[in-house]
């Protein structure tokens, strides 16, 4: 295989396996917050505004693996 | 006359339009001259999108790089200094409409940063949280006018016809998100080597005042505690080192979320444009402005909870107040 098929085979594997961890990651943190919502559903400020500070921790993860892709298939 | 403020004819013609827009962009753009087998006269075919992620020098200030991110971003700074500008020329008891807005935005801000660093410490934090946020969501909101990425002169290269767009939105350029992203570091280290003192801010990662107290135990003759305190002073010490590179590499994932989520937007919205030029990038315009406002949010609001974190040594976390 040549080196131009490797890398979008790179890029489309990087993208695809990479997003497989976050996109779990992120609903486990729905799936807690939602139950500590049913709950306790007067303490849905605090809830909520800790679900999007982690979420979007989690979600960083899922875009480095975007910007390699991105890196393999367009730049490189 | 109804009630749209214009006459349902007019609206009847223009929405024919924009869907005769639409279907002949889908037909004779990629999409549909792959589907229907039609050969795209040379005048209607579009280039392909070209990604080029660093950003392209204007013009230069005596060997310094002027490029358009950096115009893009004084664009940014002059209409946030216009807008607070004429908010606060001849302020009233009852407030104008600028006035008001202003009022809005500043006081939503200092609530929510009296929510997450509790009164005493609202004043620290918020000039920096807010100038965070204010530039950050400005910078992403005028990336979505027509103006920016598509104002420039043509380029003739390898990958085909290029624009080299004057105006480019300011958050896609690695070196903007960097430099706020070690402002953050600078600001949340100084902070927690200020208010508590040096010494206690090292301690509170190593616990060196638990290996202290373990010696303690060792000169009051119990050998046991002297045992087990003595290795999980060594494991503290440990994980006061990995806490330590993980203060580092905030730098490096404040960078990368809010040059990540600019860029792949900028890409999504040019791909979308070079598939079907008309009514189907709408929804993804809707979705850059979300992202716009949501990574403004997180990037001020990450730099926040850092900054509480380091201010509340962790033997206060017990008084924290919410």
């Amino acid at each position: 295989m040549d080196a131009q098929t490797m890398k979008m085979l790179g890029a489309g594997l990087a993208g695809g396996l990479g997003m497989l961890g976050p996109g779990i990651g992120l609903g486990l943190i729905g799936l807690g917050a939602m139950g500590a919502l049913g709950r306790n559903p007067e303490a849905r400020g605090v809830i909520l505004t800790n679900m999007i500070l982690i979420g979007a921790l989690t979600e960083a993860v899922g875009i480095y693996a975007l910007i390699i892709a991105i890196l393999l298939a367009m730049v490189v | 006359m109804s009630k749209l403020g214009c006459s349902s004819r007019l609206m009847v013609i223009l929405g024919i339009i924009v869907l005769a827009l639409f279907l002949t962009s889908f037909v004779m753009g990629p999409l549909g001259s792959k589907f229907f087998n039609i050969q795209v006269p040379k005048n209607l075919q579009v280039s392909k999108p070209f990604v080029q992620l660093p950003s392209e020098p204007i013009f230069h200030i005596g060997g310094f790089n002027i490029t358009n991110t950096v115009i893009a971003s004084w664009v940014t700074i002059l209409v946030l200094f216009l807008l607070f500008f004429s908010a606060t020329r001849k302020m009233k008891i009852i407030p104008g409409r600028m006035q008001s807005f202003a009022e809005v935005v500043v006081e939503g801000i200092y609530n929510t940063i009296e929510g997450v660093a509790g009164e005493k410490h609202v004043r620290t934090f918020f000039p920096l949280i807010t100038t965070i946020f204010l530039y950050v969501v400005t910078n992403a909101l005028l990336a979505l006018i027509p103006l920016w990425g598509t104002w420039g002169p043509i380029a003739h290269s390898a990958e085909g016809t290029v624009i080299i767009p004057f105006l480019r939105a300011a958050n896609t350029d690695i070196n903007l998100t960097l430099s706020i992203a070690i402002i953050s570091f600078c600001f949340i280290e100084y902070l927690g080597f200020s208010r508590i003192g040096p010494l206690k801010y090292l301690d509170s990662f190593f616990q060196f005042s638990e290996l202290g107290k373990a010696f303690g135990k060792l000169f009051k003759g119990d050998g046991k505690s002297f045992i087990s305190g003595l290795a999980f002073g060594f494991i503290n010490i440990y994980v006061g080192l990995l806490e330590i590179l993980s203060h580092f590499i905030r730098i490096v994932s404040f960078t990368f979320r809010l040059f990540g989520n600019m860029t792949a937007g900028e890409i999504l919205l040019g791909v979308m444009t070079f598939l079907v030029a008309f009514i189907a990038p709408v929804p993804f315009y809707g979705l850059e402005t979300l992202v716009g406002f949501l990574q403004a949010m997180i990037f001020a609001g990450l730099t926040l909870v850092f900054g509480v974190m380091a201010v509340t040594s962790h033997h206060e976390e017990g008084a924290e107040q919410h």
